[in-house]
C-alpha cells in the first residue's frame, strides 16, 4: 500500500515527514487559525462580559454568569421554542415529501431527468432570492397565497408573515368553529408553546424551506433507492407479496441507513436556520415568533454587540445540537438495518 | 369559455375510464400506477417551477401590476394613453396598436388600480394625471373611460432601475449591482481556487504519503467538521479585528481578506479529493519516478488532470457555498462597497419593502448566473450530492 519504497536512511524518513507536513501546511494553518483556535476563543469569550468595542482592559471574567443569564432569559426560551417548533415541523414534512418524490421518480418512467432537474432547481437557487420571492407570495394584500385562499377558494385572508398565533391553535379554532363547539367570536388559546405550534409566520418560513430542501434530499433518497438490489423485489413478487408489503418489508428497512443520515442532516440544518428568517421577517417576526437561535445569536452578538452573552448562546446551541444528534443516534441507531 | 373547459374535463374522464377498463382486462395496474405517478410529478414540478415564473413575470410588470389584487399573470406592464385635451378620441379598435398612438399622451390612472381594465373602459369618467405628475392633485383631470388606450409590454427598464437603484439611496457612495457582482465574483473565484489548492495538497498527503502522526492528524481534521459554523462567527470576527496588528496593518475586516480567508480550507473537499486520489493506481507514480519526476510535478502533471470530475464537483460546492453565503459577509462588512451580491440583495429588500416589481427584477438578476451554471454543470451537482449520501 505504501506508494514508494521504504528507505533505510533515517534522514530520508525525516525528509519524507517534512515533505508531507509541507503539503498539509496550507490547509492546516487555515483550519487551525479560523476553525480550531476560535472554538477555544469562543469558550473563553463566553466566560467574559465582552461588549463590542471593548479593549482588552475592559473585559472582565464573569464565569458562568452569561450561561445563567441565558437560562433565565425569556427571550432565549422563546427563541428556543421557536427553533424547536421549526425543527419538529420542517424535518418530517421535508423528509416525507422528498421520499415520496424519490419513490415516484424511481419508477423509471420517461422524462425522469426533466423532473429531477425541476425538483432540484430550487435548492441551487440562492436562498436570499427565494426568500424574497416567497415573502412576496405570502404578502397580505397582493400575494398569491391570499389570492388563492380568498378569491379562488373563498376561505378568507390570512396575515401570514404578520400572524403570531400558532398554527395548531388556529387550526383547532377553525375546526372548532366549523364543528360548532367553539363559539363564533372566540378563539382557542393554548399555553404550551409546543402545543400552539409554530406561528403562522414561522410556518410560512417552514413552507419556504421545505420547498427548497425537497430537491436535495430527494437526490440522496434516489441514490439510496437505486442501491437496493432488484432481486429482493423479484423474490418477493414471486412469493406473492403485493406492492404495499414490498414497500414496508423491503424498501423501508433497506433504506434505513439513508433515512437515518438524512434525518440527522435535516435536523442539524434546521437548528441552524437563519437566512429565510432574516430576509422574510427582518425584525424577528410578529412577537418575535420567527426568531430562531441563530437569529438571536446574530441579534445579540452583532446588533446589540453583547459578544460574551452571544458566545454563551452559541455554545448552548452547539450543546443542544450535539445532544439531539446523540439522542437520535441512540433512539434510532438500533433500528437501522445494515446489510 | 365554460363549454371548452367542460369538454376538456369530459375528455379527461373518458380517458381515465378507458385506462381503468384496460387495466381490468389485462389485470395489470402498472400503467394506471404510472399515470398517477405522472400526475403527482407534474403537480410537484409545477409547484417547484411556479415561484420562478412568478419572479420573472413580476419583474416585467409595472408597479401597479405587481401591487394589485387579483394579481395578473402575464409578465407585462401597462401604459395608458389618452388624446391630448381638445382632440377627439380615436376610433376604438380593440387591441391598441403601439405604433398608432400618434398624438396620444401618456397618463397614469389615479383610479384604484385593482379595477379591471374592462370596468375602467365602461366608466363615464376616469381621473387621470400626466405620468410624470401623478402625485400632484392639481394636475388631475377627467376623461371618459372609453377614450383611454392601454398598451402592455414587458417592463425591461425594471432591470435597469433595479441594477442602479442602490446608488440612488446613497448619492455620496454610489454603489450599484455592478459592484455587488464584482465583490461576489472575486470572493467566490478566489475562494474556490484557493480552497482547491489547499485541499489538493492536503488530500494528496493523506492519500499517497506515509508520515508520522498521519492518523492523528486525519482525525483532527475530521473533528473540525463537527464545529458548527455559528460557533465560529464571533471568534473569527474578533480574530479578524485583531489580525491587522500581526500583518503590518493590512486591513482584514470590511475587505476581501475577511470574506475569503476563513473559507480557504474545506474539510469536505479534502475528503472528496482524498477518496478520489486513492483510486489513482500507484503504477503511474512508479512510472513517473522512472522518468525522473518528483512528487510535486507528479501531483500537478498527472494526478490533477486525472481528477477533473472530482475537482469540478468540489469546486462547484465551494463556489456555491461562498456565492450564497449571507451571514458571514453580513457580519464582516459594513460599507456598501464591500457588500456581496447576497448582502446587497438583502439590503435592497429591506429598503424597498413594497416595490415588488423592482425586488423581483433584482432577485432575477441574482438568480440568473447560478441557474445558468446549474444547467451547464448539472451532472456534477447531482453526482456530488448523491455521493455524500453513500458513506
Amino acid at each position: 500500500m505504501t506508494p514508494f519504497p521504504r528507505s533505510s536512511s533515517p534522514w530520508r524518513a525525516i525528509a519524507r515527514n517534512i515533505e508531507a507536513y509541507a503539503y498539509l501546511a496550507p490547509a492546516a494553518v487555515i483550519l487551525a487559525v479560523f476553525w480550531v483556535f476560535p472554538v477555544l476563543l469562543s469558550l473563553f469569550v463566553s466566560f467574559t462580559n465582552w461588549h463590542g468595542g471593548d479593549t482588552l482592559g475592559d473585559v472582565k471574567w464573569v464565569g458562568l454568569e452569561n450561561y445563567g443569564m441565558a437560562l433565565q432569559d425569556p427571550r432565549f426560551f422563546k427563541t428556543l421554542w421557536n427553533t424547536v417548533n421549526y425543527v419538529l415541523w420542517s424535518v418530517p414534512i421535508t423528509i416525507a415529501t422528498s421520499l415520496a418524490v424519490a419513490l415516484l421518480l424511481n419508477l423509471r418512467i420517461r422524462g425522469v431527468s426533466l423532473f429531477r432537474t425541476a425538483f432540484f432547481l430550487p435548492y441551487v437557487t440562492t436562498w436570499v432570492a427565494i426568500s424574497i420571492v416567497w415573502s412576496y407570495f405570502f404578502q397580505q394584500n397582493f400575494g398569491l397565497a391570499n389570492y388563492v385562499l380568498d378569491d379562488v377558494l373563498g376561505l378568507g385572508r390570512l396575515k401570514w408573515l404578520n400572524e403570531s398565533r400558532g398554527v395548531v391553535e388556529m387550526a383547532a379554532t377553525g375546526l372548532g368553529h366549523a364543528l360548532g363547539f367553539v363559539p363564533a367570536r372566540e378563539a382557542l388559546r393554548f399555553e404550551n408553546p409546543l402545543l400552539q405550534g409554530p406561528s403562522l409566520a414561522l410556518f410560512a418560513i417552514i413552507l419556504t424551506s421545505v420547498w427548497r430542501d425537497v430537491g436535495y434530499f430527494m437526490i440522496i433518497f434516489l441514490a439510496g433507492l437505486q442501491g437496493i438490489d432488484r432481486s429482493y423485489y423479484e423474490a418477493a413478487s414471486i412469493d406473492g407479496a403485493g406492492p404495499w408489503k414490498r414497500f414496508w418489508s423491503i424498501t423501508i428497512p433497506l433504506l434505513s441507513p439513508v433515512t437515518f443520515f438524512v434525518f440527522i442532516i435535516a435536523m442539524i440544518g434546521a437548528f441552524k436556520v437563519f437566512v429565510p428568517v432574516l430576509v422574510m421577517t427582518p425584525e424577528g417576526g410578529p412577537s418575535k415568533s420567527t426568531s430562531t437561535l441563530v437569529y438571536f445569536l446574530y441579534e445579540e452578538g452583532f446588533q446589540a454587540w453583547r459578544l460574551g452573552y452571544a458566545s454563551a448562546i452559541a455554545y448552548l446551541l452547539f450543546v443542544i445540537i450535539l445532544a439531539m444528534t446523540l439522542l437520535q443516534n441512540r433512539v434510532f441507531g438500533r433500528r437501522v438495518f445494515y446489510q | 369559455m365554460k363549454t371548452s373547459l367542460l369538454a376538456i374535463l369530459l375528455a379527461y374522464a373518458v380517458l381515465w375510464l378507458w385506462l381503468l377498463a384496460r387495466a381490468r382486462r389485462r389485470r395489470s395496474w402498472r400503467t394506471v400506477g404510472h399515470c398517477l405517478a405522472y400526475h403527482g410529478l407534474v403537480i410537484g414540478a409545477a409547484v417547484m417551477i411556479l415561484p420562478f415564473y412568478w419572479m420573472v413575470a413580476t419583474s416585467l410588470k409595472d408597479f401597479q401590476g405587481a401591487n394589485q389584487s387579483p394579481p395578473t399573470w402575464l409578465p407585462l406592464g401597462a401604459h395608458y394613453f389618452v388624446p391630448p385635451p381638445g382632440a377627439s378620441a380615436p376610433a376604438d379598435k380593440g387591441a391598441s396598436d403601439p405604433d398608432d398612438l400618434g398624438n396620444l399622451v401618456e397618463v397614469g390612472l389615479v383610479q384604484d388600480a385593482s379595477k379591471l381594465w374592462r370596468e375602467t373602459r365602461r366608466k363615464q369618467e376616469i381621473l387621470v394625471a400626466p405620468i410624470d405628475r401623478l402625485n400632484e392633485p392639481s394636475a388631475r383631470y377627467s376623461v371618459p373611460g372609453s377614450a383611454i388606450r392601454r398598451v402592455r409590454r414587458p417592463e425591461w427598464r425594471n432591470y435597469v432601475e433595479a441594477w442602479n437603484a442602490p446608488a440612488k439611496g446613497n448619492p455620496l457612495r454610489p454603489v450599484t449591482f455592478t459592484r455587488y457582482f464584482q465583490v461576489s465574483i472575486v470572493t467566490a473565484v478566489v475562494t474556490t481556487f484557493g480552497t482547491l489548492l489547499t485541499s489538493i495538497l492536503a488530500a494528496y498527503a493523506f492519500a499517497k504519503m506515509e508520515f508520522r502522526g498521519k492518523n492523528v492528524l486525519f482525525y483532527l481534521v475530521l473533528a473540525t467538521m463537527m464545529v458548527p459554523g455559528q460557533a465560529l462567527l464571533i471568534p473569527d470576527f474578533l480574530i479578524l479585528a485583531r489580525l491587522p496588528d500581526f500583518t503590518f496593518g493590512m486591513r482584514w475586516l470590511d475587505n476581501y481578506p475577511a470574506l475569503i480567508a476563513p473559507w480557504l480550507a474545506s474539510v469536505f473537499s479534502i475528503f472528496l479529493l482524498r477518496q478520489f486520489f486513492y483510486g489513482i493506481p500507484d503504477d503511474l507514480w512508479d512510472a513517473a519516478q522512472i522518468d525522473g519526476a518528483g512528487r510535486f510535478r507528479y501531483l500537478w502533471q498527472v494526478v490533477v488532470p486525472l481528477s477533473k470530475p472530482a475537482l469540478i464537483t468540489a469546486g462547484i460546492f465551494i463556489f456555491l457555498g461562498e456565492w450564497n453565503s449571507l451571514l458571514w459577509p453580513l457580519i464582516v462588512t459594513t460599507s456598501p462597497e464591500m457588500r456581496t451580491l447576497m448582502v446587497g440583495l438583502q439590503t435592497f429588500n429591506e429598503e424597498l419593502r413594497g416595490d415588488f416589481n423592482l425586488l423581483m427584477a433584482a432577485s432575477t438578476i441574482a438568480v440568473a448566473p447560478v441557474v445558468v451554471l446549474f444547467f451547464i454543470l448539472q451532472r456534477f451537482f447531482i453526482e456530488g450530492i448523491a455521493r455524500t449520501g453513500i458513506k
